[in-house]
């Protein structure tokens, strides 16, 4: 970074020092970041408008809000109209994925908000009857109450919801709700006693926004509901239950159309009753009642559909499962409202809200008819078209609509936040980001903020100037960039520049840019050689797979490459042609280590090929004698570092012990920690952070000369990841862990990791920027970097979109100096159900993940808990409060964009970073692994993706080899099955103790349970059942970019508590079941609201 | 021609020593008023062919610890011996029981004053010493990078040959440096490997040897390791590569390896900015070589033989910034204290040569380049070691590459070098000793012997000698104490002294050389002929020379000219025959006659004329000055000239301008250059090739005379001299003309006759001098 000439550093206050891509998955880290923003509060207020898509626990959604009446539309009252429908889930659809929806509203006309309803848990039985209840909508929330609320409610919950929805909703109007937040329940379980019947019959209610929102797109928020929606995508069945409830709900919801609903509200009324929600299977009900239409789904889920009215679409479908909830469990209060109600004393897990995956392929347009279109969820398989905004693989913000002022976005509780990953990996499908040369004079920028140019500069006085939508500024349109502007107010030539018409482009570079000529790619491996990594085989492993990698490294003089090893003294190689064999340079002083060669020692790969395999292959044998235990990895990384400091590179180590000797060397302190209990908590946490700051110390200098570590830790025991991965996240590095390391089994992931590392798309010495309109400032960065001078962004932003930009100055591989721009334009809002209904769940749950591990090493972890759980308490509150006050206080709410809120928390109480009983060093892994992690994979790696594989031949599978996903419960693991679990870094297979020794012999080539191996190498063997096996696992590392660490399961031993660990949804020791973690979230709402 | 007188044939004898006067005065008073200090120089292993070795241990007394010796007093009868030095009566033990008048063991006999004791492990007995395989020498090459191409190939190439000729069981060592220190581990047999050290960070010996795992623990099973190697020397003694035998190998087994390391090895890569000098560690490298040794048993003769390029401008040591606009020190920078790195250079090479001291080993530089080096701060650690030095200009020079081959060659012209030297001085009461100038270190052995004034190494009757070889010569400095009583008793008219040195031969036996000399006493209260009679010119003047040069670098400020010319005045003053204030009358005994001669030329000599000199040429002429034998030192100080010409047989012609013929050829020896100058007619005859033309032989023999008579003398000197061949009014004449007297200047040219030459200077002529001196010696207070 020092490299950036001076006032491109300015510019730039982050800086990485490498930076990959990597798919949706990998984390790379450096790629991601995520950047909190602080609102000013210069900006004025507005009402709110609720949008919402909530899953209503227990009975009641949505009822009433405080002024209207209860349900219906009349009490749409409060102006606000949009009669809150919301109550119920709608969304079941793709709820999950969609939420995002809300996004897709806000871009689009949005608001539609759709769903927001909360859906209701209700009991079951209530559900079926209700329905026609709802329909009425009688029932509003009540039903959902039921659990609190007694009785009444039951039945109407559902439907309840709606109508209450639209009561209150008006303020938010919630989105649509639709009823049911379950929806996925829904759809399944439409069977299902409570959860399902009940929805249905909310869903109906959920007024479909998107319709609305298309067409209007300001209305949207209107909606009522989503209804049907929600429904819809359920299963028929529920569907129609809802629509009448809904239907009448929209209706009234209406009236918040009418109101004020900024942007979207408007369209509300349209909305409902259209499009979308018809389209959708459930469609029937839901149109119909509806006139309310509204209700319609909810824009999100369809995304695409949203924009379009089309809406229905696909997303939608699924959402049902969420709404699951329904009955709480007897135990808690609202529960058991519930129960009294349907009589059912159980919340039926099938119906609780769960990630619902869908396999097709979803073509999301960033813009459509010149606004934002929320994305879809990250972890879902789509193909970006660029088409003015950026894609969301770059830039994904926590609400797609930006609150205008602090008070909007404080009161939602939820944080506003951008996550940034600008090297993102593509997906094949899309088109390149195309690269722009303006030549010498570099590309046009604001002359004051020094914005990029991009779509959202209004060029204006026959294009002679343009103002710039960062920072308001009037700037003179450089003469030989001038265009006249055609009828629509835009340049002519708009649509022929990319940098026009094209969220993200790459400018190319000038002299400008640069301090210096654009770095070789280097990379340089340091292996250890004591005496541990010798015998464990780890030090072969190494070689071996740097070996093979060299194979894949860039040919030409650009690529680079330099080796040495280390033990109690560093190692290095002089790998020179000209000298016969390679020259071992010892550098014995590890307390001040230095480089033993000015040059020679990294080569160009061209020349040191053969010396260099010779010498790889020799390593493991030449120090097969040597009794060293001790490892100076810190004056190794040292020593590399002054070796590589002239050009700056990627170091590449491995490690196999703790550092115990020269700079940096580390204590056993885990081990101290044990003996010396007493010291209790204050102490264990220590144990997070790093020991001291040396490493700390000498990373920013790494960092300062373009030099990215990587670590690659194949160990048998404590390594004090704490410390020693302070030097990969500073310098924007990544660690690997491979834990206890296994000569057989391990080898090839650690190739493919190596491999991946070197070869995705990358960059060198970048330095990254983020504007903002004028309004918002950046607070804080996350992820891992360099961080140089800490920026306030404060730039004047007119109109009602808000501007994002983020650029990036780096060197490709290739020794390119280029610029990857990317804008987001995000309308703002000033209405609080708009927030909610275009919350992005998975950007969100990827901040939150972040700020959580960030905190782990620094408060105690019953607080840090504590505060995981309160965020999602406190949003979910907070829509409570606003969005949703018409239902019964028995009901638990959720918005449907964020209806797996709780699901996910719970699962990240339940995750390694945050249990106590976690080994030191698989926790600071866990920390480090998530701080960086994209979007796309911090889902799976905190909520991991199961499948059933004993049956894989027997599914019929459309797109994806990939089964759909089992819920984490261990209710659903059968002993003659097989289950595959991943979370993008393991993939544990659990085998049942009384599966088939046929499948055995299938699947892994033996012929009984007893022969399982502990350690693994999958085989493909000749039967189909291997071979989809092996094709399943092959599409998880492609989508995960990750080999995965393979492990055998099996019930009663330790193997088995391990898999068994990952059963989110159970009871454990120290944590809550689902059900039971629902009714805890519950209760504390409640307590709140009272 | 009154040449200088030859010395005779063999004036130090079997015994080796040769002092400034053969007869002492008896008092303190009497000694301070004969000038010229009492000293002794002694070559304390000089072969003799008369010397006998004994191979049995010697007697010594049980008081003073004197050895058994020719002057003793011995009691057949009784078996006793009576010490001369302390008058102990000592019974022979029982082995001895069988001497007797007729049968007197070699040490009794008054033909060998000197004589040789192998002494069967000597500084050490550990039980697994094998004593039929002497402990091996090691070698640790040194190797300068930071060079061009050609001289880095001379240098390696003169290292090939020098591994080539190592007998096989030597332990060899190679460390090679430039900006870093990187030595080469040679028992690595996967692959080259090389310990880095940076140049920039001194270090101590247990930094050292702890960075090579040679560290505490791990270094004494190291030194055991070493000591097996040495004794029982199987290098398959699979102790394995832990100890310092990882570094060094017997050089039958390394030879190839070096060879290839040496053939890859290239100059040091680290950039040298334009406008720099290259960043050389030399101080680092011979640390870093000392620390390795130190892991090696005490006792192990080793020698540190470093190839140096140029100046070592990083790191302790430092003599010279690396900034090519800042140059390196000369006297006058060193007599106005201007010189920066001067202090700190020579304090850490005190330290380094304590070090290597301690430890036994030897520390010998070969710099060879048109810069200076470093020697004047390196010569502290390379003469309390021993060590050997070589100023060359080029590793491809004569100078360089013939002295190196040298060093490691057998026989007639070995230079004997041996190791871990001990010189041991028992002397008569009333003798103290000051001190000795010369390679050695004192061991601070206390005695009543010693002296209160020290000079050079003193305040001891011991000294240490890590290395020495065969003209290995010191100068020992005595003083008498005589109190008035002793004079008065009068009653022991002789002296006696006797010198132990034990060392290590080249062989790796260890020997014990016992040299005893006698001496009278005289009353120079009674006449001064006695005294003059003993006097030893040559002694004398070598004795002067170093004295005066030892003052130079000790005393601020001394100015050497006015002090030996004072002490000159006084001596002419004491010992000439004159009539006060008459100049004409002044003669002076022939005892006596060419000294004056001699301070003449040593006042023109590069040993106190240093401002023609840098400070490495001074400090390296006198490490030579030190350690040579009186004859060679007697050549340095007034050089040897000899004529050759049709008419007469070579002959020794005056050291005058007035030599210079035209139809003469002289050879010049000045020691560290042998100048073989034609005079103008030859050289023109010889320029139209008459040599080659069979009427003219006899010009071809008078032209290859001088060149025959140099390679003797050069065949013989180590280092090698510089061979000089010019023409009269040649550039290269100016390496005669400086040496000769100017008696012919362009002052007085005129009254020259055709075909001589003169000398442009306004230096007094020899004659001129000996006028003054006359004057003032006889108007004396």
């Amino acid at each position: 970074m020092s490299i950036t000439c001076r006032h491109v550093t300015r510019l730039y206050p982050i800086c990485y020092t490498h930076l990959n891509a990597e798919q949706t998955s990998s984390s790379q880290a450096a790629a991601f970041d995520s950047i909190r923003f602080r609102l000013k509060p210069d900006r004025k207020t507005v009402g709110f408008l609720v949008t919402d898509w909530n899953l209503g626990i227990h009975s009641k959604q949505q009822s009433n809000n405080p002024r209207g009446g209860p349900r219906p539309p009349n009490a749409a009252p409060p102006g606000q109209q949009p009669p809150p429908f919301a109550g119920s889930r709608p969304r079941p659809p793709a709820p999950g994925v969609f939420q995002r929806g809300p996004a897709a509203p806000s871009g689009t006309p949005q608001t539609t908000l759709p769903p927001n309803v909360a859906s209701t848990f209700t009991s079951p039985p209530s559900a079926s009857q209700p329905p026609p209840s709802f329909t009425m909508r009688t029932p509003p929330p009540v039903a959902l109450a039921s659990s609190t609320g007694g009785p009444a409610v039951p039945p109407p919950p559902g439907a309840v919801p709606l109508t209450g929805p639209g009561a209150r909703p008006r303020p938010f109007t919630s989105s649509p709700t639709s009823g049911l937040a379950m929806p996925p329940q829904m759809s399944t379980s439409g069977p299902v006693n409570n959860g399902p019947t009940a929805f249905s019959s909310w869903p109906t209610q959920g007024g479909p926004r998107f319709p609305p929102t298309m067409g209007g797109m300001q209305q949207p928020p209107i909606g009522p509901p989503q209804l049907p929606t929600s429904l819809s995508s359920g299963p028929s069945v529920q569907p129609p239950q809802m629509h009448p409830n809904f239907g009448n709900p929209p209706a009234g919801a209406s009236p918040f159309t009418g109101q004020p609903v900024p942007p979207f509200s408007a369209p509300q009324q349209n909305i409902p009753p259209p499009p979308g929600s018809l389209p959708v299977s459930p469609p029937t009900q839901s149109m119909h009642h509806p006139s309310g239409s509204p209700y319609g789904m909810q824009t999100w889920p369809p995304q695409p559909g949203q924009v379009a009215p089309h809406p229905p679409i696909p997303g939608p479908m699924q959402q049902p499962r969420m709404y699951g909830m329904p009955p709480s469990p007897t135990p808690l209060p609202n529960q058991s409202m519930a129960l009294s109600h349907t009589g059912q004393s159980k919340i039926d897990p099938n119906q609780i809200p769960r990630p619902i995956r869908s396999s097709s392929v979803i073509i999301h347009e960033t813009r459509q008819g010149n606004q934002a279109n929320p994305p879809p969820p990250a972890t879902s398989d789509y193909i970006v078209k660029d088409t003015g905004n950026c894609s969301p693989r770059h830039m994904r913000c926590t609400i797609n609509q930006i609150p205008c002022t602090v008070d909007v976005l404080s009161t939602s509780s939820m944080q506003l936040a951008l996550l940034v990953q600008p090297l993102a990996l593509p997906h094949p499908s899309e088109e390149p980001i195309q690269v722009v040369d303006f030549g010498e004079s570099g590309p046009v920028r604001c002359s004051r903020c020094k914005g990029y140019i991009n779509p959202f500069m209004k060029f204006i006085d026959q294009g002679r100037r343009f103002i710039c939508n960062l920072c308001g500024f009037t700037d003179e349109t450089p003469r030989d960039y001038h265009c006249n502007l055609g009828p629509d107010g835009r340049r002519r030539d708009a649509d022929e520049r990319p940098e026009l018409c094209r969220g993200t482009v790459e400018f190319v570079a000038t002299k400008e840019y640069m301090v210096r000529e654009p770095m070789p790619a280097v990379f340089f491996f340091l292996v250890d050689v004591s005496m541990n990594a010798i015998q464990t085989g780890a030090t072969a492993a190494a070689c071996s797979a740097i070996n093979q990698v060299i194979a894949d490294l860039p040919e030409g003089p650009r690529t680079m490459v330099g080796i040495a090893t280390f033990d109690s003294s560093i190692h290095f190689y002089n790998l020179k042609r000209a000298l016969q064999q390679p020259l071992m340079l010892i550098v014995p002083d590890v307390q001040d280590v230095y480089t033993p060669l000015q040059s020679d020692i990294i080569v160009q790969l061209s020349e040191c090929r053969q010396h260099l395999e010779v010498l790889l292959e020799s390593i493991p044998t030449m120090f097969q004698n040597s009794r060293t235990t001790d490892s100076a990895f810190g004056a190794a990384i040292k020593a590399a570092f002054l070796a590589m400091k002239s050009s700056g590179g990627k170091l590449l180590v491995f490690q196999s012990v703790l550092p115990s000797i020269g700079i940096g060397s580390l204590s056993a302190r885990e081990a101290e920690g044990r003996s010396n209990k007493s010291a209790g908590e204050k102490e264990a946490q220590k144990l997070l952070q790093a020991a001291d700051k040396t490493l700390k110390t000498m990373a920013i200098e790494f960092a300062e000369y373009q030099v990215c570590v990587d670590l690659f830790l194949t160990t048998q025991t404590y390594v004090d990841i704490a410390s020693i991965s302070v030097v990969t996240r500073t310098t924007g590095g990544q660690v690997y862990y491979y834990y206890p390391f296994s000569a057989l089994s391990d080898p090839a992931k650690l190739y493919n990791d190596l491999r991946w590392n070197v070869t995705r798309p990358q960059g060198f010495e970048a330095v990254m920027r983020v504007r903002c309109s004028q309004g918002i400032q950046v607070q804080e960065y996350f992820g891992n970097f360099c961080k140089r001078i800490p920026t306030d962004v404060d730039l004047p932003a007119e109109g009602s979109e808000c501007a994002f930009q983020c650029a990036l100055l780096y060197t490709t591989v290739y020794g390119q100096r280029r610029i990857r721009v990317s804008t987001l334009s995000l309308p703002c809002t000033t209405m609080l159900s708009n927030l909610f209904r275009s919350a992005d769940l998975d950007t969100q749950f990827a901040c939150v993940l972040r700020q959580v591990a960030s905190e782990i090493p620094s408060a105690p972890l019953a607080q840090v808990r504590e505060q995981a759980t309160n965020v999602c308490i406190n949003i979910l509150h907070s829509y409570r409060k606003f969005c949703a006050t018409a239902s019964s206080s028995g009901q638990l709410i959720l918005p449907e964009a964020l209806k797996l809120l709780p699901l996910y928390t719970l699962a990240l109480l339940k995750s390694s970073g945050l249990r106590a009983d976690g080994r030191v060093d698989d926790r600071s892994f866990w920390i480090n692994y998530v701080s960086p992690l994209s979007t796309p994979l911090a889902i799976p790696l905190v909520y991991p993706r199961m499948i059933t594989i004993h049956d894989l031949d027997e599914k019929e599978l459309d797109d994806s080899p990939i089964p759909p996903p089992v819920p984490l419960s261990s209710e659903d693991i059968s002993d003659e099955g097989i289950y595959l679990l991943e979370n993008g870094e393991d993939c544990l297979i659990f085998v049942g103790n009384s599966v088939s020794p046929d499948i055995l012999q299938q699947f892994f080539g033996i012929s009984s349970i007893e022969e399982i191996p502990n350690q693994f190498v999958l085989q493909q063997y000749d039967n189909p059942l291997s071979r989809k096996l092996n094709d399943v696992v092959n599409e998880i590392r492609r989508q995960r970019c990750s080999y995965l660490r393979l492990k055998l399961c099996r019930k009663g031993d330790s193997s088995g508590m391990t898999f068994f660990s990952y059963m989110v949804e159970d009871k454990t020791p120290s944590g809550l079941s689902y059900v039971e973690f629902l009714v805890h979230i519950h209760r504390q709402i409640q307590s709140k609201m009272a | 021609m009154a040449a200088p007188e030859l010395p005779q044939t063999d004036p130090e004898g079997i015994e080796g020593v040769r002092m400034t006067w053969n007869n002492w005065p008896r008092t303190k008073v009497e000694a301070s008023k004969c000038v010229i200090p009492i000293a002794a120089s002694i070559q304390p292993i000089r072969p003799h062919v008369d010397l006998h070795v004994l191979p049995y241990i010697p007697l010594r007394c049980k008081s003073c610890t004197s050895v058994l010796n020719p002057f003793c007093r011995v009691d057949f009868t009784a078996l006793i011996w009576i010490c001369p030095f302390c008058f102990q009566r000592n019974h022979f033990p029982q082995h001895y029981t069988s001497i007797s008048q007729t049968n007197l063991p070699a040490e009794l006999y008054p033909n060998f004053p000197s004589i040789e004791y192998t002494i069967p492990n000597y500084p050490q007995n550990p039980q697994n010493y094998n004593p039929a395989v002497p402990p091996s020498p090691i070698y640790l090459f040194i190797l300068d990078t930071c060079m061009i191409e050609e001289e880095l190939d001379f240098a390696k190439s003169a290292l090939k040959r020098a591994i080539g000729v190592l007998p096989d069981n030597a332990m060899v060592g190679f460390i090679s440096y430039g900006t870093q220190v990187q030595v080469h581990e040679l028992g690595f047999s996967e692959m080259s490997k090389v310990y880095v050290f940076r140049g920039s960070k001194e270090l101590s010996k247990d930094q050292v040897l702890e960075q090579f795992g040679l560290g505490s623990s791990g270094g004494r099973r190291a030194g055991i390791g070493v000591q097996k190697a040495g004794g029982q020397l199987s290098p398959a003694d699979g102790t394995a590569n832990l100890g310092i035998n990882r570094f060094l190998l017997p050089a039958s087994e390394c030879e190839y390896t070096l060879n290839s390391l040496l053939d890859e090895l290239g100059t040091d890569q680290w950039p040298v900015a334009p406008g720099n000098r290259a960043l050389r560690c030399s101080g680092v490298a011979l640390g870093v070589a000392a620390g390795l040794l130190g892991a090696s048993t005490v006792g192990t003769g080793a020698r540190i033989i470093a190839l140096v390029g140029g100046p070592c401008t990083e790191g302790p040591g430092a003599i010279v910034s690396k900034d090519l606009s800042d140059p390196a020190r000369s006297h006058k920078d060193l007599d106005k204290d201007a010189a920066p790195f001067f202090k700190k250079a020579i304090h850490f090479y005190e330290e380094l040569g304590k070090q290597l001291v301690s430890q036994g080993h030897v520390l010998d530089v070969y710099a060879s380049a048109l810069d200076q080096v470093g020697i004047a701060e390196m010569k502290v650690a390379i003469e309390r070691t021993g060590g050997l030095v070589v100023l060359a200009e080029s590793f491809g020079h004569s100078v360089f590459k013939d002295s190196f081959k040298r060093i490691f060659e057998d026989g007639e012209q070995s230079l004997g070098l041996s190791f871990n030297g001990t010189l041991e001085i028992n002397c008569s009461k009333d003798i103290k000793i000051q001190g000795i100038l010369g390679p050695c270190t004192s061991l601070e052995k206390k005695g009543p012997a010693v002296a209160n004034t020290v000079i050079g190494q003193g305040n001891t009757t011991a000294w240490k000698m890590c290395g020495l070889d065969k003209n290995t010569c010191l100068t020992v400095f005595f003083d008498v104490s005589s109190s008035e009583k002793s004079d008065s008793s009068g009653t022991n008219p002789v002296l006696y002294i006797q010198f132990l040195t034990s060392y290590q031969s080249s062989d790796g036996q260890t020997r014990l050389r016992v040299t005893t000399v006698t001496r009278q006493w005289v009353d120079s209260a009674v006449g001064t002929e006695d005294l003059v009679q003993g006097f030893d010119q040559e002694a004398a003047a070598v004795v002067m020379a170093r004295l005066a040069s030892y003052k130079m670098e000790m005393e601020e400020a001394f100015d050497a000219t006015r002090w030996l010319d004072r002490n000159l005045i006084r001596l002419c003053s004491k010992f000439g025959d004159y009539r006060k204030d008459d100049p004409t009358s002044f003669t002076l005994n022939p005892c006596f006659s060419l000294f004056p001669q001699f301070m003449f030329n040593l006042r023109r000599s590069q040993f106190i004329q240093v401002f023609n000199n840098s400070p490495d040429e001074t400090a390296y002429f006198r490490i030579l000055l030190n350690r040579e034998i009186i004859s060679n030192a007697t050549v340095m100080i007034q050089p040897s000239l000899i004529s050759y010409s049709f008419n007469s047989l070579p002959a020794p012609a005056l050291l005058d301008v007035s030599s210079i013929a035209a139809d003469r050829i002289l050879l010049l020896d000045s020691y560290f250059s042998v100048v073989i100058f034609h005079g103008m007619t030859i050289a023109q005859w010889r320029n139209m090739g008459y040599q080659n033309q069979p009427e003219h032989q006899a010009f071809a023999h008078l032209l290859q005379a001088p060149h025959d008579d140099a390679q003797l003398i050069i065949r013989d000197r180590f280092p090698v001299p510089r061979l000089v061949v010019c023409d009269q009014h040649g550039s290269q004449a100016r390496f005669l003309l400086a040496k000769l007297n100017p008696s012919a200047t362009y002052s007085n040219a005129h009254e020259m006759a055709a075909g001589s030459d003169v000398i442009f200077t306004d230096d007094v002529s020899l004659q001129v001098f000996i006028d003054h001196l006359q004057r003032l010696a006889v108007q004396a207070s």
